[in-house]
């Protein structure tokens, strides 16, 4: 017979109870669980034990701005140390007014997003109306809290369209949902927040809006070793979603930035030895 | 990622050629996952006719440097000549093999001209030389270098040869490597001189 102790309910702890007189019971830990939240790691109990989370080993941002929601990602995969693929898609286009990127567990994002996109066209044939940004990432999060602690690692932004505008949402495994203007996700994200942060603002043009996204994922991309490959850059309006760009490779962008600030490479510029 | 070999990154790869030997090696310097400066010497001139390469924890590469510097320098004082390559490769051993106890987180290759012949060793990181190879690499891309080292590498090639055939090496396998890249330089020694070309690579 299964039986709660309330004292043990909060670890998800269940034992059997013996019909001894003698009860299992499991030792309660004596200080207060402190549990950490952050933004894109894990959530950790007691300080946590790891020095950086691999499984977000990427760069994704969104920022909403006065012509809709600009997505740019990078496009790498690595396993460890390892480069698996600089050619992956970590925008999924879960319909024509819907858009999620994908951070984590690549099997994860495909899966729930391609659900996610079952639903939203099954709520629109049911229902004669889509389904709205806020409704549709409400649905990730409840997904996603109902298989808490079992493994998911997913940290995407839903970014979509609908009658009431352009809507940016933050969902993560854990369960969290943030609406917001700016979000960048990954390994990389504090490199896209400090270009981000700098430039940003609400009334940047539409091309503007996609320099800056792809300023910011290249620097990114040059300082995170778990990001880079190509930058893919997605815009969101009021008619759907738009692919501007499919893939610019990070390395000419490198070059060409460097050109600008006059940096043409004839030589060692800070004429470090070589030797 | 763990382990403090792998905490700064970087690859570096050794080839001998006909009369000459070649020397390639990364220039990032990392810690763990984030990129602080992609113009890190590996690759020291020790004296006109050996290079040292050096790929593993930053701050023993740049120790065991200083003090084969020293070495070689107090060499040259108290005995008035210079040090033969084939020295040289036995004084790297010994020197590691000191610290046994206590190790120099690093992987040498020694490149050198000796009489025109050229000498390549390598050395796991308390002193076991290995000096009977063709070409040998190091550091975290080591293991994608050797693939293309394989594919690319004929013996008794030219200095020019060489130099290309090292340098699409060490490109490829960093490529593949996300610890190493940023850049690349390649040396190329021959009895008339050493060259030094750096390479235009990835810079993610």
């Amino acid at each position: 017979m299964i039986d709660f102790d309330p004292s043990t309910f909060g670890l998800a702890h269940t034992y059997q109870k013996e019909d001894k007189d003698e009860i299992n019971t499991l030792a309660l830990p004596s200080a207060p669980q402190v549990i950490y939240k952050t933004l894109n790691g894990p959530t950790q109990i007691n300080g946590g034990n790891k020095l950086t989370n691999f499984k977000h080993g990427t760069t994704t941002l969104g920022f909403v701005f006065k012509e809709g929601i600009l997505l740019a990602v990078d496009s790498r995969a690595s396993m460890g140390s390892f480069l698996s693929s600089e050619q992956v898609r970590k925008v999924i286009e879960i319909n024509e007014y819907l858009l999620g990127t994908m951070a984590g567990g690549a099997a994860d994002c495909q899966y729930w997003l391609a659900y996610l996109a079952n639903h939203c066209r099954t709520y629109e044939l049911k229902n004669g109306s889509k389904l709205s940004v806020a409704a549709a990432s409400k649905f990730l999060q409840g997904i996603l809290i109902g298989y808490r602690n079992s493994g998911l690692s997913m940290g995407c932004m839903i970014a979509g369209t609908d009658t009431t505008g352009q809507h940016l949402y933050y969902i993560d495994n854990d369960g969290m949902r943030l609406k917001g203007d700016i979000f960048s996700v990954g390994s990389g994200s504090t490199y896209a927040y400090g270009v981000l942060d700098n430039h940003y603002r609400y009334d940047l043009s539409l091309n503007e809006a996609v320099e800056l996204g792809i300023r910011a994922i290249y620097h990114a991309t040059h300082r995170d070793t778990a990001s880079g490959g190509v930058v893919r850059v997605y815009h969101i309006h009021k008619d759907g979603w738009t692919k501007v760009h499919d893939g610019i490779d990070v390395v000419d962008l490198h070059y060409q930035f460097a050109k600008q600030k006059g940096l043409v490479g004839d030589g060692d510029e800070a004429k470090q030895r070589l030797f | 990622m763990s382990g403090i070999f792998e905490y700064n990154g970087g690859s570096i790869v050794g080839m001998k050629g006909k009369n000459c030997i070649a020397m390639a090696c990364d220039r990032r310097f990392g810690q763990q996952m984030s990129t602080i400066t992609t113009n890190y010497q590996k690759v020291f001139k020790i004296q006109d006719n050996i290079l040292l390469a050096l790929s593993g924890l930053n701050s023993d590469i740049h120790t065991f440097y200083a003090l084969m510097e020293k070495e070689i320098n107090l060499y040259n004082l108290k005995e008035n000549r210079k040090m033969k390559p084939t020295t040289f490769a036995n004084l790297v051993a010994s020197s590691l093999y000191e610290r046994r106890f206590g190790p120099f987180f690093v992987t040498p290759i020694v490149a050198g001209l000796e009489n025109g012949k050229p000498i390549l060793a390598t050395y796991d990181s308390i002193g076991c030389k290995s000096d009977l190879d063709d070409f040998q690499v190091g550091g975290t891309g080591g293991n994608y270098i050797y693939g293309a080292c394989e594919a690319f590498f004929k013996p008794d090639m030219s200095p020019e040869e060489l130099e290309e055939v090292i340098g699409q090496s060490l490109v490829s396998g960093c490529d593949r490597d996300s610890l190493s890249g940023w850049g690349g330089v390649v040396y190329v020694l021959t009895e008339q001189k050493l060259t030094v070309k750096i390479l235009k690579t990835k810079q993610t």
